[in-house]
This record gives C-alpha cells, structure tokens and sequence, in this order.
C-alpha cells in the first residue's frame, strides 16, 4: 500500500517551528512522532494528510530528565529508551514494564510515549499504565499557550484524547509520591508483546505502616479503552501485601463491576479470569516494589 | 509534492528528489537499487522483511517515509559483509541451514544482529522473544534459533 499524495512534509526543530508549520498548513496537517501507528493509517489511506509535520528533532521534547518534584518525560522519548532506563523504578516501574513489551524491537526504536498517549490505541500499553500511575500530560497550543492536565482528563474514549488541533504533547510528568510507591503493568496477548487482550496497571502508595493508602488500577482490553477500577481502587485501601486472601477476594468482586466483552481474542468469562490473574499480580508486585523503594 | 533528500545507505550517500510519500523501504529499493531489503506485508507493517538500521537500531523501513531519514544513516543486509567476507551471522545462517524460500531472511539478519549487539546474554527464549517482529513463513524458526545463539555464545565466550 501507498500513501496518498502528501504535499508537504516539515522537520522542525522546534516545538515553535512545528506549531508555525502546523498553523501555516492548516486543514488535513497531522503531526507524526514515531509513526508506528500513524504510518499504517497513512497506508491504508484512512488518513490522508495534505501536510506532515515531523517531530523527531525537536531535542527539547526528547528524554527522561529528574528534578525533585519527580520525573519528566520528554513525549518523543522512544519505548527502548524508556525500557532501558534505570532512574523509572518503584512507583514508575509500570513504565518500564510496559514499553518493553510493546509490539517489538524494531516498533520499540520508532514508537513514542507522547505518540501512543495521542493515538490512543484501544489496547495501547501507554495509555492505561499512565492511567494508573496518574501522569500529568504538559501541552501547547497553536497560540504557543501552555496548559497541564491530568491523564484521566486527557484520555478520552478510544482514539480520542482532550488534545485540542493543532496542540503538541511536550511532556509526560510524573510527580513523586508523598510516600513510598510502588506500580507494575502485565498484560496477556495472543503473540509475544503483542496488543493486550486485557492489560492491567497497578500504582499504590503506602502509609508508615506499610498499609495501602492509595490505590489506581487500570485495566485496557475493554470496548472503553484504559479504564480504571475503583472498586479495586477502594477495596484496596488499608490493606498490607502480605493480605493476600483479601487481595484475591477484592480482585475477583471487582471483577465483576467491569462492562467485558467477548470477542474472537477472548471471552468475557476468559477475560475476567485474565483480570484476576494478572491484576493479582500487578498488585502484589506494586507492594513489592513500594517496599523495595524504603530501602 | 516533491523533497530533495540525502540518505547514507552502507556508507553512500544518495542525494535524489523524491515524492514525499514513498516510503524509506521503496528509496533503498529503486533510488539506491538494494533489492536485498524485502516487502512482505506491505502495509500492518508485521513481518519484519523490510528491517534495516537506521542509525544503528533495527526499524521497519515500511514504517517509514523516506523524507524521514534524511541526513541519517541506513544500514542493510547488503552492508553487513566486509567484501567478500560474511558476517558471522550470514555464515552461521548458512551452516544451520536457517532459511528455506529466503524471503525473510534479509530482516532476520537485520533484526538478531540488533539483538545480539544489545543483548550481552542470550538463550532460545530470548532469541525466539526478540525475534516477533519478524515473521518466517516456511517456520523455519528452529535453525534460525540454532544460529543466532551459535554467533552469540561465540561473542559471548
């Protein structure tokens, strides 16, 4: 498959360049970060785009950078850089857990954090291990306006996001906890490091009693999308790792408050039992890496 | 409609004007005129025949506008012998027999060459793991296997 007629093509290095470029060709522009998932649109034609702007040398919007306040991820930042990275452990390890395993290797050095949040796949890993760990997306308009807005604002139903045309994904910031934290993402797919057939996220924050005293868990797979689980969430509170009859117990009712479907990829009554399974494992590991995270 | 580009393919440069949707693998086929980077599923961009280096990662090279890889450097099966000496992997491809039609065989060099230099420790799951981006479909996976882990363990020891 070919592309259709594409009239201009622009490489800013800039993010003021590309919102220009983006401004100046106006209707059918599309902004193309990894491309892993945009090029297979643009191939099969159900996007045609009069002009692409190119992100991958804006330098400012590239990388993983630390302050005090918590990490930052520039959105062109690659899933292999992502993957390899040693700073996002303990309560960001969800990350790490989850852009290892997206598509493959060669989709790894291509596709983006910022590109995967915008898409916003159905079943993406992006979208629903940054709904459990409660990213804060940095955009800016075409204006050059700056705005912050939290990941449950941002995503929307799937394959669409709060971003308003023409505006870029800058960053990714995840805000450190106020106390130890801990998150993890498993998923269960057809092939290895395929899309999930239900893919979970867990990020938990522990009191000084190594009690949960905050809980997010996503759960992807869903005809909604990334979508979290607050009676999990609830349930959860005040429990220790080591409670773990209670933890299967919750995992298994809340189960049941879930909207799952059935399709040729699984059943609803197989895609609960994936839910149990790998929730139950995600939490468990989230404890386990909150407490790694004291030492 | 049309962009002037420069892309280093095994060390040459080549400097065309080139429609703004052709793809990168299409450039190295007909600009550059190396055949030996395959298409297979054209489009999903699943079977990994168009791998190539871009700037020293495995990519999809039908993934990829060509307008995309100006002023980088792309590496392909056909860069990967010294002259008339094979690379290790192209050899131990040979002696295990690792392909049958060859369809595929171009980016599963490129792809476990990718793998072999990033992963110091390498054992059949890990080769059969980093391997799904590439799909051989006289599955003769057992000897491409037997291959990489014969040029890896050489590195290794």
């Amino acid at each position: 498959m070919y592309p259709s007629e594409i009239e201009g093509y622009v490489a800013p290095c800039t993010v003021q360049e590309a919102t220009e470029a983006f401004a100046k060709w106006g209707e059918e522009t599309h902004y193309i970060a990894g491309g892993q998932s945009l090029m297979q649109a643009v191939k099969s034609r159900m996007i045609r785009p009069r002009c692409l702007v190119d992100l991958q040398k804006i330098v400012s919007i590239r990388g993983l950078h630390e302050d005090g306040s918590g990490h930052r991820i520039g959105a062109m930042t690659r899933y292999c850089d992502i993957a390899s990275s040693r700073r996002l452990g303990g309560a960001f390890a969800a990350l790490v857990d989850a852009a290892s395993h997206v598509g493959d290797r060669q989709v790894r050095h291509r596709g983006t954090i910022g590109g995967s949040l915008c898409w916003n796949y159905i079943s993406a890993c992006m979208p629903v291990s940054n709904l459990a760990i409660g990213s804060q997306m940095s955009l800016v308009s075409l204006s050059g306006a700056t705005r912050e807005l939290g990941v449950d604002a941002f995503l929307g139903a799937p394959m669409e996001t709060s971003r308003d045309e023409g505006e870029i994904l800058l960053s990714i910031k995840l805000p450190q906890p106020a106390g130890r934290a801990g998150s993890a993402y498993r998923k269960w797919s057809l092939l290895t490091d395929g899309l999930p057939v239900i893919g979970v996220a867990a990020f938990l924050v522990l009191d000084e009693t190594d009690r949960c005293a905050l809980a997010r868990i996503a759960v992807t797979g869903l005809e909604s999308g990334p979508t979290r689980v607050p009676a999990a969430e609830r349930a959860l509170l005040g429990l220790a790792g080591s409670d773990r009859a209670e933890i299967e117990t919750l995992l298994k009712d809340s189960a049941s408050s879930l909207q799952i479907h059935s399709d040729e990829a699984g059943d609803a009554e197989y895609r609960k039992v994936l839910f149990r399974q790998l929730s139950l494992e995600v939490v468990t590991m989230a404890f386990d890496r909150a407490l790694g995270s004291k030492k | 409609m049309k962009a002037e580009v420069s892309i280093t393919i095994n060390g040459i440069a080549y400097s065309r004007t080139i429609p703004i949707r052709m793809l990168l693998v299409d450039f190295i086929r007909y600009e550059a005129g190396l055949t030996g980077t395959h298409v297979g599923c054209t489009f999903e961009g699943v079977c990994g025949a168009c791998t190539v280096h871009l700037d020293g990662d495995a990519i999809k090279a039908c993934l990829m506008l060509a307008v995309q890889a100006d002023g980088r450097s792309v590496t392909t099966v056909e860069g990967l012998a010294k002259g008339n000496e094979l690379h290790p992997l192209q050899v131990a491809f040979n002696q295990h027999h690792a392909l049958q039609c060859g369809f595929c065989t171009s980016g599963m060099l490129m792809s476990s060459l990718d793998l072999i230099e990033k992963n110091p420790e390498l054992s059949e799951e890990t080769v059969r793991h980093g391997l799904v981006g590439n799909i051989c479909r006289c599955a003769g996976y057992a000897n491409i296997v037997d291959a990489i882990l014969d040029v890896a363990q050489e590195r290794g020891s």
